[in-house]
């Protein structure tokens, strides 16, 4: 039984985490699906056009590999500590967060965009990650390269 | 360990000349466990007829999925919940409504019922179920929630070396396809990895299904992908649609047979859930069954 519970427990990850990245997938809006500690489990195709990348190339990544890739970078373009952005207000707060900063294409191109996380918690009231969606800001800084 | 069939339908009691043989009661499944304990599978209306069987003085312990009518309808009628010998209880998904009693109450009181919970004259007690995995009559259980409308649980039973894993209502293709999707984002995939039995929803057909996206269930394709993806070894389809006479479930069974069988997998190991019907769940031994449609699964250790 041990045994089986390393292999499964390993497996699959929370359901709401789960029907998140589903609900991700469907959308147009591009997306991030994190986990507690930051991880990069998930984004979908409209981040994957923005960065220029799609998930299937670049895989899961851990918190400090993915902001280095990505940014986000403030604006005088110095990087934002993980610990300062949306997604680790919501993850350490459990509430909702915004923030408004740049993003890094793997192309060099930066776009500037405004970002909410939503904290995930299961029926278990455990919080299992959270979730990004951003939107390229409309008063400029959007392709900058 | 042993299971009877009490009640295979879904939704609502579908009874009639033309369900005979599949049944008309809704989702009830008896697990007899070698230690002579009862463990009872949901309370759909194919309970009220089990109770009728049970020996005196019964300790039993029901668990309980999820808490839509088609699971819980029964136990009002369940007639040891009237025998002061009895000994009931009764686990289910936690929710931030309230207590599962609470929630249960909600159908044991009026006006829904002549009775409440609290003057039933059996010991009544309810449970979340817990995180972890749990100890009831020699054998491992494990709930695990899983996709469907409301919070919802798949079970595992595990005893000695033998697995049963019980999700009635499932929707795990919901906006994903499932033979290309990676283990860990399979719902289910954790309480139904390499089970000697899996009895899982199949409520509609792959023509049908399409009408019915987001309602928690599954068509028949994504039953046989998710039984390939977790390496079940046995499959019992379940949960049949109410407007499914035992005709058209004969078609959709042979159906079924034929894409195991395409696959490699034995026809036999793959039945339609009978009420009435009974069977002796053994650990089965080998590779599993059947054979993954999509890419492979990541390499995992057969157990």
């Amino acid at each position: 039984m041990e045994e089986w519970l390393a292999v499964s427990d390993r497996a699959q990850k929370p359901l709401e985490l789960i029907l998140a990245r589903n609900l991700l997938t469907s959308l147009s809006t591009p997306a991030f699906l994190v986990d507690s500690d930051g991880r990069l489990l998930f984004y979908n195709e409209a981040a994957g056009a923005m960065l220029g990348r799609s998930f299937e190339e670049t895989g899961q990544m851990d918190a400090g590999e993915w902001t280095s890739v990505f940014g986000p970078l403030g604006d005088a373009r110095d990087p934002i500590p993980v610990e300062e952005l949306p997604l680790t207000a919501a993850l350490r707060d459990g509430r909702p967060a915004h923030g408004r900063f740049c993003i890094r294409s793997v192309d060099g191109r930066e776009h500037t965009i405004e970002a909410s996380a939503f904290p995930l918690i299961g029926s278990d009231s455990a919080e299992s990650g959270a979730m990004i969606l951003w939107w390229p800001r409309a008063d400029g800084g959007e392709g900058r390269g | 360990m042993k299971v009877k069939i009490w009640g295979a339908r879904g939704s609502v009691p579908a009874p009639g000349p033309q369900m005979n043989r599949y049944g008309g009661n809704t989702s009830c499944v008896q697990v007899s466990l070698a230690s002579g304990e009862e463990v009872i599978l949901d309370a759909g209306t194919g309970i009220r007829t089990l109770g009728l069987g049970l020996a005196p003085r019964p300790t039993i312990s029901i668990l309980l999925t999820h808490l839509h009518l088609d699971h819980i309808q029964g136990l009002m009628f369940f007639s040891p919940c009237f025998r002061s010998d009895a000994e009931i209880t009764i686990w289910g998904p936690a929710s931030p409504e309230g207590s599962l009693e609470e929630r249960v109450a909600r159908y044991i009181s009026a006006p829904l019922s002549p009775v409440d919970i609290r003057e039933l004259p059996c010991s009544i007690s309810f449970a979340d179920t817990p995180a972890t995995e749990w100890e009831l009559g020699g054998a491992t259980i494990r709930a695990e929630a899983v996709n469907h409308r409301g919070p919802t649980l798949g079970f595992r039973i595990t005893e000695g070396d033998t697995s049963l894993c019980y999700i009635p209502d499932h929707e795990p293709g919901l906006g994903t396809p499932l033979a290309d999707l990676e283990p860990e984002w399979i719902s289910g995939f954790n309480v139904a990895y390499d089970a000697d039995l899996l009895i899982h929803d199949c409520q509609y057909t792959d023509v049908e299904y399409p009408d019915h996206i987001g309602w928690g269930h599954t068509a028949v394709g994504d039953v046989i992908d998710f039984a390939s993806r977790v390496g079940a070894r046995r499959l019992m389809l379940f949960h049949h649609d109410p407007l499914h006479p035992d005709d058209f479930l004969d078609a959709l069974h042979a159906d079924a047979q034929g894409r195991w069988g395409t696959r490699g997998g034995d026809p036999g190991a793959l039945v339609a859930a009978m009420e009435g019907g009974e069977l002796v769940v053994e650990p089965a031994t080998g590779e599993a069954i059947l054979m993954p449609a999509g890419p492979a699964p990541g390499p995992g250790p057969r157990l």
